[in-house]
């Protein structure tokens, strides 16, 4: 196959397994992002694709090519840290020029590629400066700038952005974005921002107690997330216990609603109905309870967010947020009845 | 309220200082008595007049500082800092390897190696001097085993010349060095090495591109530490050393205690002292922060 391939991965620390049987194929050019929350084993997994760990068992093979025993200097896949791990004793020219000088390029060539990558990633004329004198967005970028000099084959960066503050974060985001479509080169991001891994991936690896809990494009992974883990960590999703009574029905309280077909044979008998928020509407009154998937609901807040409205509402099987257009909101208050509309294709039924 | 602030200032600085002044004094009246003094003492003892009869007598005449000149003594100096140059490559070189490996081994083994590092420094410098002594015999286990061995055609004595000095100097100040370069090394950050290494630097391009570039403060005031320990040597170079191999601490003791010129000494002892400062400071500027340059 062309592309990363890895197969059955598992590293066992002692006391803890930090990567639990992982199996993942990552084609040629593609922009993978591991996502989950700390401590869930994508930082290891991605050392150990860079070489940096090896596994306790499982194989890593690049363009069909088994690597596992490979050294991180053989590999040589272009690593971004989280660290950033700038060489302090070294300018900016030399650290980017650090790999070309590993691979014996001469001065002139060396000169011209820092340059080129310098104007790359918009810091031109930043030869000289010493590592100390840059801000954090802009050693960020020659961080980028190093990992990319030696042309890696893949392209690993290890939560890059999480020192920065959310404007340049944007702003880095989208460059990274772009430079990873004018080089083509696969590339996999680690982070636990699920707005980040949304708006940057071709595909989200979702990862949570060293195992893929789903793995597809970000839309279908916000859409139907696969299990409670996914739909509470990828974006906001309001969880309701249920009773699964046919593979379109389910039994909430008091009412029977119409769900989303129901696949997964797990989710037999007691089942959580996932909604996201913003899918959650609230009924004209006039429609009354007796319209399909309409439930009752007591008010117990309301958050004012300017051009939209969080409504928090307490109903039969727990709480339920909503997130009201300001133009649609009627003024109910904390304490008033609201009825609530879970649209069929909405509603989701997950294993409890 | 400008005004207010401007009185309120100095005094708590006045508090301050009155405080760091009382602190201080300890040391200072330490430091006059049991360093300047003696220091002083030496300059006045090296500017007297050198008598036969009563050893010194009071003056000012810089007939020793000429004596120094003198072509013997000047390589003896050449001597001392070659030995104390060779010895401080020597023992870097096992022990900054040395404190990175132990730096990165699991906590228990790094707290056994600690533990037994700082053992070896409870043995005195006597008894280490003359256990080499031992060792290097004609009748000492070295020798027996080498001979045993073929390596050695027939027994004879490894002592004295120049690299039983070696050894037991690297031996004796080996565990401080160590000691003094474990923690620096293990705070080095494990990702700058790592990031080097996905770039294609092997792991030995890594240890002297990275690893030693970033710990070079640390190994500038290493060496310094050797260097200063070792030309001041006395012991191992007089029962080790031939006398073409002594230090100028051996010169110095000779010529106070057998030639009995005791401003000669005072003398070359003020040369020795000023030699370290200069190293010192030396030291200093070679291990200036660069990476604050503009």
């Amino acid at each position: 196959m062309f592309g990363l391939e890895l197969d059955r991965l598992s590293k066992q620390y002692p006391g803890h397994l930090a990567v639990d049987d992982v199996s993942l194929s990552i084609p040629h050019g593609q922009f993978v992002c591991f996502l989950g929350p700390s401590g869930c084993g994508k930082t290891t997994l991605m050392r150990m694709i860079a070489g940096l760990e090896e596994p306790t068992s499982g194989t890593i093979s690049l363009n069909g090519r088994d690597i596992t025993q490979e050294p991180p200097n053989v590999r040589k896949f272009g690593m971004v840290f989280q660290s950033l791990a700038l060489f302090p004793h070294l300018s900016v020219g030399e650290n980017i020029a650090f790999s070309l000088r590993l691979q014996g390029r001469d001065a002139r060539v060396r000169r011209e590629r820092v340059a080129e990558l310098l104007k790359l990633v918009r810091l031109p004329g930043f030869e000289k400066r010493a590592i100390s004198e840059l801000s954090g967005g802009q050693r960020q970028r020659v961080a980028i700038a190093r990992a990319l000099a030696q042309e890696p084959q893949e392209y690993l960066l290890d939560e890059p952005f999480s020192a920065l503050d959310a404007k340049l974060r944007e702003e880095m985001q989208a460059e990274l974005r772009q430079l990873q479509a004018e080089l083509k080169i696969t590339t996999i991001l680690v982070t636990h921002d699920q707005r980040e891994a949304m708006t940057l991936a071709d595909s989200i690896v979702v990862m949570g107690d060293g195992r893929i809990q789903q793995q597809g494009a970000p839309a279908d992974i916000y859409r139907a997330p696969a299990n409670r883990f996914v739909a509470n960590f990828v974006g906001l999703s309001n969880l309701l216990s249920v009773e699964v009574l046919d593979h379109q029905t389910v039994q909430l309280g008091a009412r029977v609603l119409k769900v989303a077909s129901v696949a997964d044979p797990r989710t037999a008998g007691q089942a959580m109905l996932s909604i996201r928020p913003e899918n959650v509407r609230l009924a004209d009154p006039a429609t009354g309870l007796e319209d399909d998937n309409v439930i009752a609901g007591r008010v117990t807040s309301v958050r004012d967010m300017g051009s939209n409205l969080e409504v928090i509402l307490e109903c039969d099987g727990g709480r339920l947020l909503t997130v009201v257009h300001a133009r649609d909101w009627r003024g109910a208050g904390a304490g008033d009845v609201a009825h609530i509309w879970l649209p069929q294709d909405y509603c989701r039924v997950l294993a409890a | 309220m400008a005004s207010l602030g401007a009185v309120a200032a100095p005094s708590r600085s006045r508090r301050e200082s009155v405080a760091q002044a009382i602190i201080l004094s300890g040391p200072a009246i330490f430091l006059a008595a049991f360093c300047i003094m003696p220091l002083v003492l030496l300059v006045l003892l090296s500017v007297a007049h050198h008598d036969e009869g009563t050893l010194w007598a009071p003056a000012f005449e810089l007939t020793q500082y000429r004596q120094l000149a003198e072509p013997t003594f000047l390589r003896v100096i050449g001597f001392s800092l070659f030995l104390a140059a060779t010895s401080a490559v020597a023992t870097l070189t096992i022990a900054f390897p040395a404190a990175y490996f132990i730096s990165r081994m699991r906590r228990r083994a790094q707290v056994a190696w600690l533990v037994f590092i700082l053992g070896a420094l409870s043995l005195s410098e006597v008894l280490i001097v003359f256990a080499v002594q031992v060792l290097l015999s004609t009748s000492g286990v070295l020798v027996k085993t080498l001979v045993d061995l073929g390596v050695m055609a027939s027994a004879h004595s490894l002592y004295p010349n120049f690299g039983a000095v070696l050894t037991c100097l690297v031996y004796l100040v080996l565990p401080y060095v160590v000691l003094f370069l474990y923690p620096a090394v293990s705070r080095l950050d494990e990702e700058m090495p790592q990031a080097a290494a996905t770039m294609g630097a092997s792991p030995i391009r890594t240890f002297f591109l990275v690893t030693m570039p970033l710990m070079r403060g640390p190994l500038v005031s290493a060496a310094a530490l050797v260097v200063i320990f070792t030309i001041s040597s006395y012991l191992t170079p007089l029962v080790l050393g031939r006398p073409e191999t002594w230090t100028v601490g051996v010169h110095l003791s000779n010529t106070a205690m057998e030639a009995g010129d005791v401003p000669l000494a005072a003398a070359q002892a003020v040369l020795l002292v000023a030699a370290i400062i200069g190293l010192l400071a030396l030291v200093r500027w070679i291990g200036r922060d660069r990476s604050a340059r503009a």
